[in-house]
C-alpha cells in the first residue's frame, strides 16, 4: 500500500512540476508604518502591488501590522497588529476578498505566527518591544473561533517563530535573552530551551542523528519541561531589568521541511546556526553578512534564504553543501522578511526602507540566483506570507 | 495537459478518503453538567474505526474565567452558563458544550430602611439576589408584595409608597426564596417645605444651589425628611425642550432659555421656585488669521513659545512620514513662516514639547528603522538653526507617543504602558531617574501633562491618574513620583487630561478627554471621530465627581488648552471649539450654549484636501494656534469678549 501511495504522489508531483511554468504568484506583505497590507502578484517577470488593504481601526494612531500568515487551507490570512491599549490584536481575513472576519486580543506587540497543520491552532509570539527585558509569551489561538486559549511564557522579546513540518513542535527565539524554545504544540508547554549564546560558542556537534540517545546515560538529572507549569512562575521578583542582552540576538527560526533540524538567525553575530532537534545541539554554522534577520527554507528542503537586515542584502544558501550560492543586493535599506514560493522557485523578500521610503518586495530567482523583480509597497514593508501560485 | 492535471488532482483528493480510516475524538461523559465550584475529571480520547488510540487530546474552554480545563483535563466551573469547549488532537478537532448549572437562589438581600417612615413619603428598596455560590444574580426576576396595601404599596422595582400610618411588611420573592422587611409608617409631621435658592434668574449653564427644609406645624425642621428635587419648564423656543440637570443635593442647571420651576417634595408636601433663564449669549466671531501649510505629509502635535530673542516660534511634528519636525516663526500670526526643520530616523514624530526657557525641544520617535525609537533632544535656543543634542532610547524602544518637559525633567511614555522620568539637566547626557506605572491588569497609558508639580496622566480604562512629582501634596518628587488621586469612567477611552482651576468658584477640575473612532477608517479620505470631554470635579481629591461634559455630535475630542476660563479644544473633524468654562460647571456644556466659537481648517491643497482633522490647540499672546493632521499649522483670532454686566432681558 505504501509503495502504491508513493507512486501516486510521485506522479502528481511530476505532473505539477511539469506545469510549473507561466504561473502567477500571490504574496501578502504588511506595511507596518502605513497600516496596510499589500497583495503582490508576480507573473514570473514583473511584480506588482495589485491591492492595498487598509487595516486597523484608528486613523490617527499607527497600529503597526507586523506578522502575517496564510492558513494551511488557504482560505484565510491572519495579521498581528502590534500596538493597542496596550495589547496587540490578531485579525482574520478571508483570502481573495480580504474581508475581515474576526479578531482577538493577544499580548504585547504580537509578531510572527503560523497555524499548525496538526492541531489547527495558531501560535503567535508576543514580541513585547517595549523596553523592559522581561520574559514574554507565545499566544495560542483557536483560529476557527478566534479565541486565545493560552499564553506560554518564554524569553525576552520573542520574535521569529515557526512550526515543525508535522505541526507538533513550535520553535521560537527570544531576541534579548538569546534562547531557542521548543513548545509541544498540543501540551502547550515549553519542552526544551537552548542558550544560543553558549551554543554559538560551543564546538559543533558530530552527526549523532543515527545514535540512540535514549539509551545513553548523560549523568545529569533530566529536566522535563513538559511537567513544569511555566504559567505560574513569578517573574516579577527576578530582577529582569538586569537581564542579559544576548550578543547572538536570535531573530528567527525556521524548521527544515523534512529533516530534524531548525535554522536560527543570529542577528547580532552574523551567523545562522543549524540546530539538531534530536540532539538539541548545533550541528552547522553559516557565516552570513551583517544582521541576518529572517529565514525561509524552500519546500523542497534545498535552499535557505536569509534576509541580511543590516547589510541590505539577501543570502541564498545550498543546504546540502552548506555554501552560500549568492549574496544579492536588495533594492533599498533594511531587509526584512522572506517567503519562498510553494514550487521552491522564487524567494520573495520584503524591504522596509527608512523614514518615508516606500516599502519594497524583491523577487529572487533561486535557479538563476538573480533579483528578477521589485514591487513597491507602503512604508516599512515587513511581514510577508506566500499565498498561492496559479496558472 | 489541463485534463491530465485535473484527473491527477481528483485522484489526489480521493486518496485520503480511500486509504485512511476515520478518526474521531470521543468525550466522556457525552453530556457534561457541573455545578459552580465543582471540579470534574473529563475523559477524551481518539478512536479509529471504533478502536481507542493513545493519541493525546487537549481540551480548551472558550471562556476560561468561567470554566477552566487544565492539561490533565480537569474542569473547574467558576460561573454558571453553557460554555463552548474545543477538543484538539493531532489532525482532529471537536467542539462540545459543558453546562454549569445555575446555583439555587439562597437570599434576596435588602438594605436597611429607616426605622420610621413618614406616611405619604416613598422608600426605594436597594436589593440584590444572591445564590449558593455567593454570586449576585441579575437574571432573576424579583416580585414584591405588600401585606397591607392600605398602609403601603410596592411596585415591581421595589419602590414603596406609604399611604397611611401603621405597621406592615413588604416581601421580595425570587423563585422560592423570599425576604420580608418590616415597615413602620408613622404620622407625617411635615407641614410644609421651605425652598430657597441663590437666585431666581440666570443664564443657561449657570448652576443654582437650592436648599430645601421640611418643617412641622410649629416651624421646627424635620431633619430626616426624605426630600426629592425635580423640575419642569417651558423653553422660550417652542421647538426646544426645557432640558437641564438637577442633582439630589439641590444643584440645578438649565440648558435652554425659558421658565423653569424647581420642586422640592416630601410626600404630599412640596414647594416650588420658578426661575427665569436667559440665553448665555457668549458666542463670538472667530477669524482665521494665518496658515503654515504642510501638505505633503500629516501634521501631528505642536508647541508655541517665545524665544530668547523675543520673537514667537512654533514646532510641529509629522505623522506617518519621514521623521521631520518643522520650526516656524509665528511672531506675525498672519504670516507663519517655516524657518528650519530637523529630520530623525522615524516615521512619526507624534509629540513635540519645548522647555520653559525655549532652549530645549524634545521630539518623540515612532517607526525608527532600527526599532529603537525613544526621543531626540534638540537645542532650540536659535529656532532658525536647531541642532540635535542627543538621542535617548533607554527603555523607550517600544516607541514614545507623548512627552512633557518640566523643570529639567522629561516625562516620556514608553510602549503605551508607563512613563519614565528622565533627567535632562545635562541634555547631552540624559538618564532615567524613575518611572510611573500602574499595576492593574492590562494597564495602558496615552498621555502625561505636568502643572504645578502634579503629573496628570491619561490611562485609558484606568482613567486620570494624579501623581505628585514635586507639588508636595503627597511628598513626591521626580525621583520618587507618588500617585494620590484618580478617576476612571466607564467608556475607558481616557486619552488626554488637563487641569483647570476655576478662579471665580475655587473649583478644581480635571478635564479628561476621550479618543474614539467609532465610524471606521479611511486613510485616503475624510475621517470622523467620536468621544467627548469629561469634567471631573477634583475639589475633594478623594471624592472626585464627574459633573459635566462637552460633546460635539459626530466629532471627537483630541488635545486642548485652557486660557483663563476659556477652553480651546481640537475636535478632529469638528475643528477647534472655543468653550466658556467660567463659573461652576454642571451638565451638558454644549446644550447650555457655552460654545463661544468654532473654526474648521479646510484646505483644498491639504494632504487630504478639504478634510479638517484638528490635532490640538494652544493660545499664545491672544491668538489661538492649532495644528491639523491634513494641512499643517494655523492661527485664528477670537473677537474680544462682550462687556460684562449685560442686562438680562426679561420676557
Amino acid at each position: 500500500m505504501k509503495r502504491f501511495k508513493n507512486g501516486i504522489y510521485a506522479v502528481i508531483l511530476m505532473a505539477m512540476s511539469a506545469t510549473a511554468t507561466a504561473q502567477d504568484y500571490y504574496i501578502y506583505v504588511t506595511a507596518e508604518s502605513d497600516d496596510e497590507v499589500a497583495v503582490v502578484k508576480f507573473d514570473g517577470k514583473t511584480a506588482e502591488t495589485i491591492k492595498r488593504i487598509p487595516v486597523g481601526v484608528w486613523p490617527a494612531e499607527n497600529e503597526g501590522p507586523h506578522g502575517i500568515t496564510v492558513g494551511p487551507e488557504g482560505k484565510y490570512w491572519y495579521l498581528s497588529m502590534a500596538h493597542g491599549n496596550p495589547y496587540g490584536t490578531l485579525y482574520k481575513y478571508e483570502t481573495g476578498t480580504d474581508k475581515l472576519v474576526g479578531s482577538t486580543q493577544l499580548g504585547l506587540f504580537p509578531a510572527s505566527m503560523q497555524i499548525s497543520s496538526a492541531t489547527g491552532l495558531l501560535y503567535c509570539v508576543n514580541f513585547n518591544l517595549h523596553g523592559d527585558m522581561v520574559p514574554s509569551t507565545v499566544s495560542v489561538v483557536d483560529p476557527e473561533t478566534m479565541t486565545e486559549l493560552e499564553q506560554i511564557t518564554t524569553g525576552a522579546m520573542p520574535h521569529g517563530s515557526r512550526l515543525s513540518a508535522d505541526g507538533m513542535k513550535h520553535y521560537s527565539v527570544a531576541m534579548m535573552s538569546g534562547e531557542l524554545f521548543e513548545i509541544d504544540a498540543l501540551d502547550l508547554k515549553v519542552s526544551r530551551a537552548l542558550n544560543l549564546d553558549e551554543a554559538a560558542k560551543a564546538p559543533m556537534e558530530m552527526d549523532h542523528s543515527k545514535m540512540d540517545h535514549s539509551k545513553m546515560d548523560h549523568g545529569a538529572p533530566k529536566q522535563d519541561h513538559s511537567q513544569m507549569d511555566h504559567s505560574k512562575m513569578d517573574h516579577s521578583k527576578m530582577g529582569h531589568e538586569g537581564m542579559k542582552h544576548s550578543a547572538f540576538k536570535p531573530t528567527w527560526v525556521s524548521p527544515h521541511p523534512s529533516k530534524d533540524v531548525v535554522y536560527v538567525a543570529g542577528n547580532g553575530q552574523a551567523q545562522v546556526l543549524e540546530v539538531d532537534t534530536k540532539s538539541w545541539k548545533v550541528t552547522r554554522k553559516f557565516d552570513t553578512d551583517k544582521g541576518p534577520y529572517n529565514i525561509d527554507i524552500s519546500p523542497d528542503g534545498k535552499y535557505m534564504v536569509v534576509s541580511y537586515k543590516t547589510a541590505a542584502k539577501t543570502g541564498i544558501w545550498d543546504l546540502d553543501t552548506g555554501k552560500e550560492l549568492a549574496r544579492l543586493d536588495n533594492s533599498q535599506k533594511v531587509t526584512h522578511g522572506v517567503a519562498i514560493s510553494s514550487d521552491s522557485r522564487y524567494a520573495f523578500v520584503s524591504v522596509e526602507g527608512i523614514q518615508d521610503d516606500p516599502g519594497m518586495m524583491d523577487v529572487f530567482d533561486l535557479k538563476t540566483l538573480k533579483k528578477v523583480a521589485t514591487a513597491e509597497l507602503g512604508k516599512q514593508a515587513g511581514g510577508i506570507a506566500f499565498w498561492k501560485a496559479e496558472d | 495537459m489541463k485534463l491530465l492535471k485535473q484527473s491527477l488532482w481528483a485522484i489526489a483528493f480521493m486518496i485520503p478518503i480511500g486509504l485512511f480510516a476515520q478518526k474521531e475524538i470521543v468525550i466522556e461523559p457525552a453530556n457534561i453538567t457541573m455545578d459552580v465550584g465543582e471540579k470534574k475529571q473529563l475523559t477524551a480520547y481518539v478512536t479509529e474505526d471504533g478502536k481507542r488510540l493513545d493519541d493525546k487530546v487537549r481540551l480548551f474552554s472558550r471562556a476560561r474565567k468561567s470554566l477552566f480545563i487544565d492539561s490533565t483535563l480537569t474542569a473547574t466551573a467558576y460561573l454558571p452558563g453553557t460554555f463552548q469547549v474545543i477538543a484538539i488532537a493531532a489532525g482532529k478537532r471537536k467542539n462540545f458544550e459543558v453546562v454549569v448549572n445555575y446555583p439555587p437562589i439562597t437570599e434576596v438581600k435588602i438594605d436597611a430602611i429607616p426605622n420610621k417612615i413618614y406616611a405619604g413619603t416613598p422608600v426605594a428598596l436597594n436589593f440584590k439576589v444572591m445564590d449558593k455560590a455567593g454570586l449576585t444574580r441579575d437574571d432573576v426576576t424579583v416580585e414584591f408584595s405588600s401585606k397591607n396595601e392600605k398602609i403601603a404599596r410596592v411596585d415591581n422595582f421595589g419602590n414603596i409608597m406609604t399611604l397611611s400610618t401603621g405597621k406592615t411588611t413588604v416581601t421580595a420573592k425570587a423563585g422560592d426564596v423570599e425576604n420580608t422587611i418590616r415597615l413602620n409608617v408613622v404620622k407625617n409631621p411635615i407641614a410644609r417645605i421651605e425652598l430657597s435658592a441663590d437666585g431666581d434668574a440666570a443664564r443657561t449653564g449657570d448652576v443654582f444651589h437650592f436648599t430645601a427644609k421640611a418643617v412641622d406645624a410649629k416651624g421646627n425642621e424635620v431633619a430626616d425628611a426624605p426630600i426629592i428635587y425635580s423640575f419642569n419648564g417651558r423653553a422660550d423656543d417652542v421647538s426646544s425642550s426645557a432640558s437641564g440637570l438637577i442633582k439630589q443635593d439641590g444643584r440645578f442647571v438649565a440648558d435652554k432659555a425659558g421658565i423653569y420651576t424647581v420642586t422640592a417634595s416630601c410626600g404630599v408636601a412640596s414647594a416650588q421656585k420658578t426661575l427665569r433663564i436667559v440665553p448665555r449669549n457668549v458666542s463670538r466671531k472667530i477669524e482665521q488669521v494665518g496658515h503654515g501649510s504642510v501638505n505633503d505629509k500629516h501634521t501631528s502635535d505642536f508647541w508655541i513659545w517665545e524665544g530668547q530673542d523675543g520673537r514667537d516660534y512654533a514646532v510641529t511634528g509629522t505623522w506617518g512620514a519621514d521623521g521631520t519636525a518643522y520650526f516656524w516663526d509665528v511672531t506675525d500670526p498672519a504670516s507663519i513662516v517655516k524657518i528650519d526643520s530637523v529630520q530623525v530616523d522615524a516615521r512619526t514624530v507624534n509629540d513635540v514639547k519645548v522647555s520653559e526657557d525655549g532652549n530645549i525641544t524634545i521630539i518623540s520617535r515612532e517607526g525608527a528603522s532600527n526599532r529603537k525609537n525613544g526621543l531626540v533632544i534638540l537645542d532650540s535656543s536659535n529656532p532658525r538653526d536647531v541642532k540635535i543634542l542627543s538621542r535617548f532610547d533607554d527603555r523607550l524602544t517600544g516607541g514614545v507617543h507623548n512627552v512633557f518637559i518640566d523643570k529639567g525633567y522629561v516625562y516620556a511614555l514608553s510602549g503605551g504602558q508607563k512613563y519614565y522620568i528622565i533627567n535632562i539637566k545635562d541634555p547631552k547626557n540624559p538618564f532615567i531617574v524613575s518611572k510611573f506605572e500602574l499595576d492593574t491588569p492590562g494597564h495602558a497609558i496615552h498621555d502625561v501633562w505636568i502643572e504645578d508639580g502634579i503629573a496628570y496622566s491619561s490611562n485609558w480604562s484606568d482613567g486620570v491618574q494624579l501623581v505628585d512629582i514635586g507639588n508636595g501634596i503627597a511628598g513626591g518628587s521626580p525621583e520618587n513620583p507618588k500617585q494620590f488621586a484618580s478617576y476612571a469612567y466607564p467608556s475607558g477611552a481616557n486619552h488626554a487630561a488637563f487641569p483647570f482651576r476655576n478662579g471665580s468658584t475655587g473649583k478644581f477640575y480635571v478635564i479628561a478627554g476621550d479618543e474614539i473612532f467609532p465610524y471606521g477608517l479611511d486613510m485616503n479620505g475624510p475621517n470622523m471621530a467620536g468621544g467627548f470631554l469629561h469634567f471631573i470635579d477634583f475639589t475633594k481629591m478623594d471624592e472626585p465627581e464627574e459633573i459635566a461634559r462637552f460633546e460635539i455630535p459626530f466629532a471627537g475630542s483630541h488635545n486642548y488648552w485652557v486660557d483663563g476660563e476659556t477652553l480651546y479644544v481640537a475636535f478632529y473633524n469638528g475643528g477647534v471649539r472655543v468653550v466658556d468654562i467660567s463659573g461652576e460647571l454642571m451638565g451638558d456644556l454644549l446644550a447650555q450654549g457655552r460654545e463661544i466659537a468654532f473654526i474648521r481648517p479646510s484646505d483644498p491643497n491639504g494632504y487630504i484636501p478639504n478634510s479638517p482633522f484638528t490635532w490640538g490647540a494652544q493660545v499664545h499672546k491672544g491668538h489661538v494656534f492649532y495644528s491639523d493632521w491634513n494641512s499643517g499649522l494655523w492661527s485664528a483670532k477670537v473677537e474680544p469678549e462682550k462687556p460684562k454686566g449685560t442686562k438680562i432681558e426679561s420676557k
